[in-house]
């Protein structure tokens, strides 16, 4: 025989699973004699939460359960899976609780033999990266889980009570009743019994005029006789909805809402109009009604209470950006409308496009203005004098209602971004053909274009023919990879510091330039690449994805990282808003979670990854 | 039969006090371990022998294979096996263990397979699916090359096997349910289709790992409770 000095059972096993089986057979046959082996009954703990790993278990018989920090099962392990790899890659203690669920056998190898497996086989290490991208994945999953519920139906009657209720014994009069309701300011009471604190009955404004001075009763009628007994009542625990639909109804304006017996607040129909005006639908339907651009200013101050609820009732990023941008184009559109009616119609057909975010349906909070005007051929000089006073109009209207100019000029006010289509045809083609790395680096926002308003027919055109050219566009899309890879993500977080590239630290990190940016700007080449009309970054993976130039896995692994990305973002922007601070893109390490710290290194490391692949598949060395 | 009821350690005493020489002088040096240690603290060395026969008078050791069980993992970097060059013809063993009379040609000299066995389970108790079988042969082989006697102590998982499984009143385990294989499929433990010393010694400690686990339910063993009792 000669004796299997190799110890091929165990060899075999390993050459079976990955990323073992990456591994060359010198390579391979070694590892046996490296491994120990345990065992640990069902229900024992591998690797414990909080804890320090030191070891990749690779699971031989039984199984295991892969829990997160909130105790969520994140993944179950079956024979030749190994875990461990996530501390012993991204550093103690784990976050996640590795049990038994089955009698298990596991072949264990140490830290020191992972390392050096990792550094000498490109391939082995790259199955851990991608392992934990799938982990990140169930992190996305989660938070759109719960984002899944409409904001509006998960909103529960406890928090919409906002002050105690202004209860009076049931033996007073109504002037005394009265009394109280002047003192403190309420426009309705709760009838509690003389001698205990249950609800008896309500008396509200309405019932003081209509059953009292209408009826000409004297001031010491006793407050049981005009009062509405037993009325009808809210639970605390009822959802906001549910007690809507009541007050609608029934024609209720004042309902008691009892914990038990006990009487605990009142909802008026007020506070219903308060919850249902946070809700985006009525905010743009507000935007349509304004005459002015004041009016309309009025409205869209509460787009940030919008978000703000959005973001607390666990909205997934992708979706907030879409109503952040539906609003935001209602209020452009509004304008426009507003602008024509002071200007007198337009004297040729125009388009207003809208670039950038909210172009890509990604629009976030502290966003400035990004449009272009796009002018019928037949367009006069003269005519561009009235699409140059449109685009003041607007722009200033704009400003007031929260949008400040652009930094970079790019708007409808710059005589530049105001053309005539041919105009803009021969620009793109300039762009495309003869591309100056600068002068591409700032027009890439015009390849993020949406029609607001006008004749749609016209972008229609312009964007046909850049997506025709784009494909072949070697030398303009080699530079526009190059520019999407130059905006690093960070490492990670060390000590309260975010950790860059060489080792640099930062007191805060730009999730805008080096995390949202990146994926956006990855996105829009593979979408130009493959001639996508798709502007959503999403979208555009998703195309790039389809097209075949990114696999599946990388694909949603991408779209995980960037939906990751944007959520935290969006969450430090609400946090923002509820504080009455300024909106803006840069994170203090020490608002964020161990769980965001670690998530979003991981979706880091997918961009990162990203950005190599792009690079590669752009060789630059010929720029 | 007074020396039938010392313990493991005083036999390992006496025959220190023997006329005994070299390798197996050292091995007897180290106190054996303590019964009532805790299983957890004690160190195993996982032993398998393929012989010719089952008489160690007339049978021969033709391989060799062992591996340490320390601190309940098996530690696969310290595990060793070889072929013992023991100067006469496997026969029609062969068919059993694979090992053929080429494969011997190319093997250690006993005394020096000896020497390492000796030397690995210094400070471990022997651990072996019927030990019996591992004890006998190592006693026969250092009476003929050092002129002593060899003690161990001994865990065989064969014996804990026929104490876990279930029968009716003292009747015996269905035939067969003991050997090795047929223990391991029990606890749901891989199947190895080698048959190699090494390969035993490790499928050995492993169910070994799983009928301690069984057996100390949610307390913690003593190395008394799971030693041999010869």
């Amino acid at each position: 025989m000669a004796l299997d000095v190799e110890l091929s059972e165990i060899r075999d096993f390993l050459a079976r699973h990955a990323p073992f089986d990456t591994l060359p057979p010198d390579v391979l046959g070694k590892l046996p004699r490296k491994l120990a082996i345990e065992y640990y009954r069902r229900g024992r703990s591998i690797i414990t939460r909080g804890r320090d790993n030191h070891s990749l278990f690779i699971l031989r018989s039984g199984a295991v359960d892969v829990r997160d920090d909130q105790d969520l099962l994140v993944d179950k392990g079956e024979p030749g899976d190994a875990f461990g790899a996530i501390t012993l890659t991204l550093g103690n203690p784990s976050a996640f609780e590795v049990s038994t669920i089955e009698d298990s056998l596991f072949y264990v190898l140490p830290e020191g033999e992972f390392r050096a497996l990792v550094a000498g086989n490109p391939d082995f290490a790259h199955f851990f990266d991608e392992l934990r991208a799938r982990r990140m994945g169930g992190a996305v999953a989660r938070l759109q889980d719960s984002g899944s519920t409409q904001a509006m139906l998960k909103t529960s009657v406890r928090d919409l009570i906002r002050r105690e209720p202004i209860t009076i014994r049931v033996g007073v009069s109504v002037q005394e009743a009265a009394r109280a309701m002047r003192d403190q300011g309420a426009s309705s009471l709760l009838v509690v019994g003389d001698d205990h604190d249950e609800l008896v009955g309500i008396v509200t404004d309405r019932d003081l005029r209509n059953r009292v001075l209408a009826e000409g009763r004297p001031g010491e009628t006793p407050l049981r006789e005009v009062m509405t007994e037993r009325p009808i009542t809210g639970d605390i625990g009822a959802l906001a909805f549910e007690v809507l639909l009541e007050m609608v109804g029934r024609n209720i304006h004042h309902l008691p809402i009892l914990d038990g017996s006990r009487p605990v607040g009142v909802i008026t129909t007020t506070d219903l109009m308060r919850m249902v005006q946070a809700s985006p639908i009525y905010l743009v339907g507000d935007v349509q009604k304004q005459q002015t651009a004041a009016g309309v200013a009025a409205v869209n101050a509460r787009l940030s209470a919008v978000v703000e609820s959005l973001v607390s009732q666990d909205a997934t990023a992708e979706d907030i950006g879409r109503v952040v941008t539906a609003i935001g184009d209602a209020v452009e559109r509004r304008l426009l409308v507003l602008a024509e009616q002071e200007l007198g119609p337009a004297p040729v057909p125009y388009v207003w496009v809208t670039l950038g975010s909210r172009a890509r349906l990604e629009q976030a909070l502290a966003a400035d203005q990004d449009h272009a005007l796009i002018l019928d051929n037949a367009a006069t000089d003269a005519d561009l004098d009235w699409f140059a006073r449109l685009a003041e109009w607007v722009t200033a209207a704009l400003v007031e209602c929260g949008y400040p100019r652009c930094d970079g000029d790019v708007m409808a006010t710059n005589p530049q971004w105001r053309m005539r289509l041919r105009d803009w045809k021969a620009a793109f083609t300039t762009w495309l053909t003869e591309p100056v790395p600068d002068a591409i680096l700032r027009a890439s926002i015009f390849f993020d274009m949406r029609p607001i308003h006008g004749d749609v027919g016209l972008h229609a055109k312009l964007a046909n023919g850049i997506l025709k050219q784009s494909p072949d566009a070697r030398l303009f899309l080699a530079h526009l990879a190059k520019a999407a890879t130059l905006n690093e993500p960070p490492l990670g977080f060390f000590k309260g510091f975010v950790l860059a590239k060489e080792g640099e630290h930062r007191d805060t990190l730009d999730i805008k330039r080096g995390g949202v940016g990146a994926v956006v700007e990855l996105a829009r080449v593979h979408a130009l690449a493959v001639g996508s009309p798709a502007l959503n970054t999403q979208a555009r993976i998703a195309a790039a994805v389809a097209a075949g130039i990114i696999n599946e896995d990388k694909g949603a692994d991408l779209s995980d990282a960037f939906e990751y990305i944007s959520y935290v973002r969006l969450r430090h922007q609400a946090a923002q808003v509820r504080a009455g601070h300024e909106v803006d893109n840069r994170v203090n390490p020490d608002q964020l979670s161990s769980f965001d710290k670690r998530h979003l290194r991981e979706a880091f490391g997918i961009v990162r990854s990203a950005q190599s692949a792009m690079a590669s598949r752009y060789p630059t060395n010929f720029m | 039969m007074a020396w039938f009821r010392r313990t493991a350690d005083e036999r390992r005493q006496r025959a220190l006090r023997g006329s005994v020489r070299g390798p197996l002088a050292e091995y007897l040096a180290t106190p054996f371990q303590a019964d009532h240690r805790p299983l957890a603290e004690v160190e195993f060395l996982a032993l398998d022998y393929e012989t010719t026969g089952m008489d160690p008078d007339r049978d021969h050791v033709v391989a060799v294979g062992f591996v340490p069980l320390v601190g309940g993992r098996i530690e696969l970097s310290r595990a060793r096996s070889f072929v013992v060059a023991a100067g006469v013809e496997v026969g029609r063993s062969a068919t059993v263990h694979g090992v053929t009379d080429d494969d011997l040609v190319g093997g250690v000299a006993l005394e020096q397979a000896m020497e390492e066995v000796l030397a690995a389970l210094t400070g471990r108790v022997l651990l072996a699916h019927f030990a019996t079988l591992e004890r006998r042969f190592t006693r026969a082989a250092c009476a003929r090359l050092w002129s002593g006697a060899f003690e161990c102590q001994s865990v065989d998982t064969l014996e804990l096997q026929r104490r876990l499984i279930p029968t009716a009143f003292g009747a015996d385990p269905a035939p067969g349910s003991l050997r090795l294989w047929a223990a391991r499929d029990r606890y749901g433990l891989p199947v190895y289709k080698a048959h190699d010393p090494l390969i035993d010694a490790i499928a050995c400690a492993e169910l070994f790992l799983a009928q301690a686990d069984e057996l100390s339910g949610e307390g913690s063993l003593t190395l008394k409770s799971v030693l041999a009792q010869s």
